[in-house]
């Protein structure tokens, strides 16, 4: 196998619990499974889309997936080498390839400090550069995510959301790193500017040869971004494949549900589309459904769905779903 | 014609000088039309739409110009008047439906405190209402649902819930704030369905407020583009998505990635970021951002003019 095939990061049944509530709460101590049994590779250079509605573990998966949050059950491997349970110090120099975007880049950035000096911080923290060295690095960060050199004495209250979000890159991209998870990064953004940071994302990943986890529930964004997909649902994921074909084709009715529920602008007459809207709402994840976790929402379930639930499968190279009646 | 705005202008007084939010915007409604406003943030729909409920009440603010409701003028007229007004004929839907809940007091509790305010009812005829309501916007188990908190219930129904306390007097005019911006895509698919559908059955004009160009084009019977306080491009759902003029209407609608097709390398996207509204650009606020900008755009503002299909640009106005 050579080090372009080699899976970049790998996780193998991987899952992470919860537990909420005291035993003097009403229902006493209970146990949430935030993400359950997710096996998912990400070979180097490509950018897997993780979508599905809030709450399905889409966020706490990303935060599993830099060793945020420890890891339940399961295996989590970084370039073949596993980091399950290494301890902080032994993950200390991993984190320098391992990055994250957050949504919100004004809760990220600290507001007290020059965004020069934000973006200086992991830099100071990992690199052996002295003082001048870290300048010129900041500046050419700078330059890179398209923000002025003047820019590095302000604070961060006086930029623009946009701005703000280049900012978080900045400081992602600091170090150099492989592989870097972006939770949702342009959904606190405006339309007009949400375009823009996606066209940075792409051009830093040719530039740096970046390898993306990017979270969105914005499907069309996802789609731009992405060469692969996973779709969760009740932290599983139920459908993964290349981006363009689980688009135009998705196999587990609850992916068919979701994509066909974006609103698109349409120039015909109203009505061309065709629709499916789910009824009720996505379980609690403290009481998930038997059987498939979709099926009390699902327009196509049987019987069998009720008390078997179904295994992700590839049922063709690439492309696997978690469904006892996926459409191939 | 339900309600007629003409010259609307906001503006407020802060530290650092006036902000003019909204700058002469006018605009009519028929009887049980969706007019769709799309802007940005800080593109000033909300405050319209607060002008016209008359909730602005911040002493910094001053607003101009006239909007009718049904032939009578609201602006100017007096707190109780408005406030018999708001929530009986006119009804408002918010963003988040945590701001229109108390978390104290049941659904049912709350829907039907909402009707006795405006109708002379018994508590249990109210009741009965708030059931008829809360089966009418598709809650599963309505009789069930009146006895829940706010906390109880998913984000999608909660909206829900504030929609039946919105619907229960039989509003002839709906204001909806971005009202499924926090909901999911699969539920909003829902809310939208109920939009349509109470439409029809209530007659209600609705003024549906939103950032996104996809759910406009599949609501709205007509629409209105904001930009920096002003209307720069207005028409009907057909004419503005299928023939969009104005520079800013049309690089917005080119900057949001397809769903089906190619997939283009690169978005076009618009460069800058919106303008502050203390620091408006002279002359055509977009100018800065425009890839059509030429001299004229410096020395005025663009008029949108009249007819049903309207742009404020001097480019569009010249060809």
């Amino acid at each position: 196998m050579t080090d372009k095939d080699r899976p970049i990061l790998e996780t193998r049944s991987l899952g992470k619990r919860f537990s909420i509530g005291t035993r003097f709460s009403a229902e006493g101590k209970r146990t949430v499974h935030a993400v359950d049994n997710v096996s998912l590779t990400v070979r180097r250079g490509e950018t897997v889309g993780l979508v599905g509605e809030s709450g399905c573990g889409k966020s706490t998966l990303a935060r599993c997936l830099v060793r945020l949050y420890d890891i339940s059950d399961g295996e989590l491997l970084f370039e073949g080498d596993d980091i399950t349970s290494k301890s902080l110090a032994e993950l200390r120099p991993l984190r320098r390839r391992l990055q994250m975007v957050f949504q919100d880049p004004s809760a990220s950035l600290n507001p007290r400090r020059r965004v020069g000096d934000l973006v200086a911080e992991p830099l100071r923290i990992h690199g052996k550069l002295s003082s001048r060295e870290i300048t010129a690095r900041v500046a050419e960060l700078f330059d890179l995510v398209g923000l002025l050199p003047d820019h590095v004495m302000r604070y961060p209250h006086e930029f623009s959301g946009g701005q703000r979000q280049r900012v978080g890159i900045a400081r992602a991209i600091a170090l150099n790193p492989d592989l870097v998870v972006l939770d949702e990064p342009v959904s606190a953004l405006d339309v007009s500017v949400q375009a823009q940071i996606v066209n940075l994302l792409a051009d830093l990943q040719e530039k740096l040869q970046l390898t993306y986890i990017f979270i969105a529930h914005d499907l069309s964004v996802v789609r731009q971004v992405s060469t692969r997909i996973a779709v969760m649902y009740l932290g599983s994921i139920v459908e993964e494949g290349p981006a363009a074909e689980v688009f135009a084709a998705p196999a587990h009715p609850y992916s068919q549900a979701l994509i066909s529920a974006v609103p698109v602008v349409e120039t015909t007459p109203s009505g061309t589309r065709q629709r499916i809207i789910l009824t009720g709402d996505v379980p609690s994840p403290l009481k998930p459904p038997s059987g498939c976790r979709f099926h009390p929402r699902c327009p196509i379930a049987a019987d069998r769905c009720r008390t078997e639930r179904p295994e992700l499968r590839e049922y063709r190279p690439g492309r696997k779903a978690a469904c006892h009646f996926a459409t191939v | 014609m339900i309600l007629s705005v003409r010259d609307l202008s906001v503006s407020f007084r802060t530290n650092d000088g006036l902000v003019r939010a909204i700058d002469g915007v006018s605009f009519d409604l028929e009887e049980s039309e969706i007019l769709g406003v799309v802007g940005e943030s800080g593109s000033g729909k909300t405050v319209s739409l607060l002008a016209v409920m008359g909730l602005i009440t911040d002493p910094n603010a001053t607003i101009e110009g006239s909007i009718r409701y049904k032939g009578r003028e609201l602006v100017g007229l007096p707190p109780r008047e408005l406030r018999r007004l708001r929530g009986n004929e006119i009804a408002m839907i918010f963003q988040d439906p945590m701001t229109a809940l108390t978390p104290v007091y049941t659904i049912g509790w709350q829907i039907a405190e909402q009707i006795r305010a405006h109708r002379n009812i018994s508590k249990a005829k109210a009741l009965e209402r708030v059931e008829e309501l809360l089966a009418e916007v598709n809650f599963p188990n309505p009789h069930e649902a009146m006895s829940r908190y706010p906390h109880q219930l998913s984000g999608g129904m909660r909206q829900r819930a504030v929609i039946a306390m919105a619907l229960s007097c039989n509003p002839a005019l709906l204001v909806a704030d971005e009202p499924t911006t926090a909901l999911d895509v699969t539920v909003q698919a829902g809310i939208l369905d109920l939009v349509r559908k109470l439409r029809a059955t209530h007659k209600s004009a609705v003024v549906f407020i939103t950032h996104d160009m996809g759910v406009v084009s599949e609501l709205a019977d007509r629409v209105m583009v904001m930009y920096a306080g002003r209307v720069v491009e207005r028409g009907s759902r057909m004419e503005l998505f299928s023939d969009p003029r104005h520079p800013y209407t049309r690089a917005l609608l080119g900057s949001i990635p397809p769903l089906t097709g190619e997939k283009p390398c690169r978005l076009p996207a618009i460069p800058g970021s919106p303008p502050s509204l203390l620091r408006l650009p002279q002359g055509c606020a977009f100018g800065p951002r425009c890839p059509a900008h030429y001299e004229p755009c410096v020395t005025g503002k663009p008029d949108l003019g009249s007819g049903t299909h309207a742009v404020a640009c001097f480019r569009v106005a010249q060809a």
